[in-house]
C-alpha cells in the first residue's frame, strides 16, 4: 500500500483514499502498482494550480511532494523572538536551511544563489506574494525588440487564466493601472502606508509611473481565510494564512475535490517505455522505501531548477542525455532576474516596518524597451517595507550607522521605521550557457544528484541593473530620503525566480515543450512550472507561472480524447 | 544584571562581571530610563540557546580582557574606572574586530527582542501574530497624475 502521508496538525479534509469510505470503486484504490490517470510531481505554486483545474475531470490525480505540510501555528511570527527564528528556520537557501526535505544546490558558479522552499506549497511558503503580471510585450520580445524568441502564446491567451487564478487564491490590487491591460483584482489593494505615499509623491515629482502592487494576499476574508494583519514577516511564513501560498490557497480545496497528495515522497526519475511514453515515476516514500508509481500522464512542477534536475536524471537507452532532451535544451537558458536594491532613510517616522514585507507599490516606468537607455527590455521597481528591529540594529552595527555607547539609541531611532527599500527586478534574457546540470559529486539524502548552476550576467543585464540602481536612487531622493544607499548588486541572495530551463515553443529543435506544455519527445509528459518560460519578463513571475499552469491544464482538458496524438 | 548570573551559568563570576560591563558599553540604558542597558537583558541566555558554539571564544576573550587590564593597569578590569575600561574595550575592538563585532551582533539580536525594548520602540511587547498592526490604506488621489498620463505599456 502506498504510504498515507498526512502530517500531524493539518486540518483534515478528504478521507484517506485507501479507506472504505470511498466504497467499492476499485478506481479509487491507490495501490503501489496501480496506474493513476495523472501524476503531478511537486506541490508548489504550479503543481497546485494544475491539480485544481484538472480535478473537475474526476480523473484519478496523485501529487508526489518531497516535503510535508507546514503548520502556520509554528511560524516564527507567533513568538516574540520571531526575527531569530526566521533567520534560523526559514532561510531562503536550501544549502543553509537544510531541512530534511531540502536538496542541496551547487550554486558556487553563479553570482546569484538559488532560493526555494520544499514543502506542500513549495516556494510560496516563503514568497513575498508580489503579484504583477507579465506585460503583453513580454510574449513578443523577438518581434518588438529583436532579441530572444517570441512565446508561442500571448497575453490574450493567458488573460482568463490570470483572472481565474486571482479568484482562486485571492489577489488584492487596484483596478486601472495604466501599465498593464485592464483587469479587476478581486480584493481591495494592500495598504500603502505612509511609506507608500512618500514614494508615490517622489514618483509623481519625477513624472514616473507607479501603482499599488497586485499582491497574492487577502485584504478581506476570502474562501474562509482571514484577512492580512500587516504582521510584516511574510517571508518567514504567514501565521494568519492571509498570504496566498499554495498550501493554504489551493491544496485544501484540491484535496476536497479528490486529488491525492502524498507528502514526503521524493521522485528520483521519470520512467519511459520503448514507445517514448512516460510510464510513471520512481520515488522514495516517507520511510525511504523506493517505489514506482505508474501513470497515464506525468506532469512536472518542481520549478525551474527541480524539473530539469529530474529530467536530466531520467536517462535511458532512448534518452541518454536526459528525458525530453532531444533538443539538448533541458537545463539551458536559465533566467534568474538579477536584482538590485536601493535603500533610503527618511527623517520623518513612516512606520515602514509594518505591513506585508514585499508588497506596497511598484513603478513600471522603465519596464518597456527604450534603446536610448543603452539596453533592451526593462525592469520593475518594487517598493518594499522597512526593516524590523533586529534587522535594523544588525544592519546599523554592520554599516557603522548605529554606534556603540551613548549614541546608540538615537541612531537606532533615526533608522527604525524610517527606511524604505526599492528592489530592481531586471529582465534576464535567455542564454544557453546559463544552465542547470547534474553535479557529479553532490547528492541529496537519497542519493539523487544535486543540481549544479552555471550562470553569468549578460552585458545587457549589467547595463539594465546600473540604470535601475541610478533611477532607484533618484526616486528615493525625490521622495525625500536623507540618506540613499545602493546595495552591491546583483544581490546574491536573490535567486527567487527560476525560469526558462525547459522552454516552450513550436519547434522541437528549439524548445522542450510545445505551446500547450507537452513535451515534444514524450507525448504524455507535461511541464507546468517556470521552466517553460521563453523569456523572463521583468516582474516576479508567479502569477504568470500559475496562469500558464491553468492554461496548460485547460488545454489538456480540451484535448482529452486526443491528448497523445 | 541579575539575569545573567545564575548557578548553571557557563561563565565564571569574574567573566560575568566583565561581560556585563562590555554589554553596557555596547548599549547603555537610555537617558529616559525607558530602555534598559544590554547588561540587563539576557544576552548570555540568547548566546547559549542560539549561538552556543561561540561560548568558548567568549570565555577566552573575557579572560583576556581581564588579563590585559592587569597587565596595563595592574588591576582587574572590573575595578577600573569607566573611561579606562572603555579605552581597553575600544583597543580590543581595533585589534580583534571579529570577536567584538560578533558580540555586538549577538547583543543587538537579543536586545531588540526583549519586551521592555519592544515596548519602548513602539512595536509592543508581543509577537506580531495574532494582533497585527494598523497600516493606513494610503491616499489614492496621489495617483491622479499617473491616471492622467494614461497607458504606458506596449500593445504588440
Ligand atoms: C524568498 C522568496 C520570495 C519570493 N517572492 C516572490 C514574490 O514576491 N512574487 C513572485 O511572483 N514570486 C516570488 N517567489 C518565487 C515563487 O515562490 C516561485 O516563482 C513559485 O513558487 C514557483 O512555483 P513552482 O510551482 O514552479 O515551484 P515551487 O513553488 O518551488 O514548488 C516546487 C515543488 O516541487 C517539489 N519538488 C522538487 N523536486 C521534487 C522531487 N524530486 N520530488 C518531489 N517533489 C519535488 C518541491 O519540494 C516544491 O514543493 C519567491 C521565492 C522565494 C524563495
Ligand atoms: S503581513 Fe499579511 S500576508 Fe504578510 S505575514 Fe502578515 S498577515 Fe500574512
Amino acid at each position: 500500500m502506498v504510504h498515507s502521508a498526512r502530517d500531524a496538525n493539518h486540518i483534515p479534509s478528504v478521507p484517506d483514499r485507501n479507506t472504505e469510505q470511498y466504497g467499492g470503486d476499485s478506481r479509487e484504490k491507490v495501490m503501489a502498482d496501480d496506474v493513476v490517470d495523472v501524476l503531478i510531481v511537486g506541490a508548489g505554486a504550479s503543481g497546485a494550480a494544475v491539480a485544481s483545474s484538472l480535478a473537475e475531470t474526476r480523473m484519478r490525480i496523485v501529487c508526489l511532494e518531497q516535503g510535508g505540510w507546514m503548520n502556520p501555528a509554528e511560524y516564527p511570527s507567533n513568538g516574540r523572538d520571531w526575527e531569530t527564528r526566521a533567520a534560523r528556520e526559514m532561510q531562503t537557501s536550501p544549502n543553509l536551511r537544510k531541512r530534511p526535505a531540502d536538496y542541496p544546490i551547487n550554486d558556487d558558479d553563479s553570482p546569484i544563489a538559488i532560493l526555494n522552499f520544499n514543502a506542500v506549497g513549495g516556494s510560496t511558503i516563503l514568497y513575498s506574494a508580489h503579484f504583477p503580471r507579465f506585460h503583453p510585450s513580454d510574449f513578443r520580445v523577438r518581434t518588438l525588440d529583436g532579441v530572444a524568441d517570441d512565446w508561442p502564446i500571448d497575453y490574450g491567451t493567458l488573460e482568463p487564466y490570470f483572472a481565474e487564478n486571482d479568484n482562486n487564491i485571492g489577489v488584492a490590487g487596484l483596478a486601472g493601472d495604466p501599465a498593464i491591460p485592464a483587469h479587476e483584482p478581486p480584493l481591495p489593494h494592500i495598504p500603502m502606508g505612509r511609506m507608500g505615499e512618500a514614494m508615490g509623491r517622489g514618483f509623481n515629482k519625477l513624472g514616473w509611473h507607479w501603482w499599488p502592487s497586485d499582491s497574492a494576499i487577502i485584504t478581506r476574508p476570502h474562501n474562509g481565510r482571514g484577512e492580512c494583519l500587516n504582521l510584516g514577516p511574510c517571508n518567514a511564513g504567514c501565521a494568519q494564512g492571509a498570504k496566498s501560498s499554495a498550501d493554504i490557497a489551493y491544496w485544501p480545496a484540491n484535496e476536497r475535490a479528490g486529488v491525492e497528495l502524498r507528502t514526503h515522497c521524493r521522485v528520483r526519475e521519470i520512467t519511459v517505455d520503448n514507445r517514448d511514453m512516460a510510464t510513471g515515476v520512481t520515488y522514495f516514500d516517507a520511510d525511504g522505501i523506493e517505489r514506482h508509481q505508474r501513470a497515464e500522464v506525468v506532469i512536472m512542477a518542481c520549478n525551474g531548477v527541480g524539473t530539469p534536475r529530474l529530467l536530466l536524471n531520467s536517462t535511458s537507452a532512448r534518452f541518454p542525455n536526459g528525458l525530453a532532451n532531444r533538443s539538448g535544451l533541458v537545463g539551458r537558458n536559465l533566467m534568474l532576474h538579477p536584482w538590485g536594491m536601493v535603500a533610503g532613510v527618511f527623517d520623518e517616522p513612516l512606520a515602514s516596518n509594518f505591513g506585508p514585507q514585499g508588497c506596497c507599490i511598484l513603478s513600471q516606468q522603465f519596464y518597456e524597451t527604450d534603446v536610448s537607455r543603452g539596453f533592451v527590455r526593462g525592469y520593475n521597481m518594487q517598493i518594499t517595507r522597512g526593516v524590523p528591529p533586529v534587522g535594523t540594529a544588525r544592519g546599523g552595527i554592520a554599516q557603522g550607522t548605529i554606534p556603540w555607547g551613548d549614541g546608540h539609541h538615537g541612531a537606532f531611532d533615526r533608522l527604525f521605521g524610517r527606511s524604505i527599500h526599492l528592489g530592481i527586478c531586471c529582465e534576464d534574457l535567455p542564454e544557453e550557457h546559463n544552465r542547470v546540470t547534474l553535479d557529479p559529486d553532490l547528492a541529496d539524502s537519497t542519493g539523487i544528484p544535486a543540481p549544479k548552476i552555471s550562470y553569468t550576467m549578460s552585458e545587457n543585464s549589467w547595463r539594465m541593473l546600473e540604470h535601475g540602481l541610478a533611477r532607484g536612487a533618484e526616486a528615493m531622493e525625490a521622495a525625500g530620503a536623507k540618506r540613499v544607499q545602493k546595495a552591491s548588486s546583483p544581490l546574491r541572495w536573490a535567486g527567487w525566480h527560476l525560469l526558462g530551463t525547459a522552454r516552450m515553443g513550436t519547434d522541437p529543435e528549439r524548445s522542450v515543450v510545445n505551446e500547450w506544455g507537452r513535451s515534444h519527445d514524450v507525448r504524455n509528459l507535461f511541464i507546468v512550472d517556470g521552466s517553460v518560460f521563453v523569456t523572463s519578463g521583468g516582474v516576479n513571475p508567479t502569477t504568470t507561472i500559475q496562469a500558464v499552469a491553468l492554461y496548460i491544464a485547460d488545454s489538456m482538458k480540451q484535448r482529452l480524447a486526443s491528448l497523445f496524438d | 544584571m541579575a539575569r545573567i548570573i545564575g548557578t548553571d551559568n557557563p561563565l565564571s563570576d569574574d567573566q560575568q562581571r566583565v561581560l556585563a560591563i562590555v554589554l553596557d558599553l555596547i548599549i547603555p540604558a537610555s537617558e529616559d530610563g525607558q530602555r534598559p542597558s544590554a547588561a540587563d537583558v539576557d544576552v548570555l541566555g540568547y548566546i547559549r540557546e542560539s549561538e552556543s558554539h561561540t561560548l568558548d571564544g567568549l570565555r577566552a576573550e573575557l579572560d583576556q580582557l581581564d588579563a590585559e587590564a592587569f597587565e596595563s593597569q595592574g588591576e582587574a578590569f572590573t575595578s577600573l574606572d569607566p573611561a579606562t575600561r572603555k579605552a581597553l574595550v575600544d583597543a580590543k575592538r581595533e585589534r580583534e574586530p571579529h570577536f567584538m563585532r560578533t558580540l555586538a551582533m549577538q547583543t543587538v539580536t537579543c536586545y531588540y527582542q526583549d519586551d521592555r525594548v519592544l515596548e519602548a520602540i513602539g512595536v509592543g511587547a508581543r509577537p506580531p501574530f495574532p494582533q497585527g498592526y494598523e497600516v493606513p490604506s494610503g491616499d489614492l488621489t496621489l495617483l491622479e497624475p499617473v491616471r492622467r498620463r494614461g497607458k504606458v505599456y506596449r500593445e504588440p
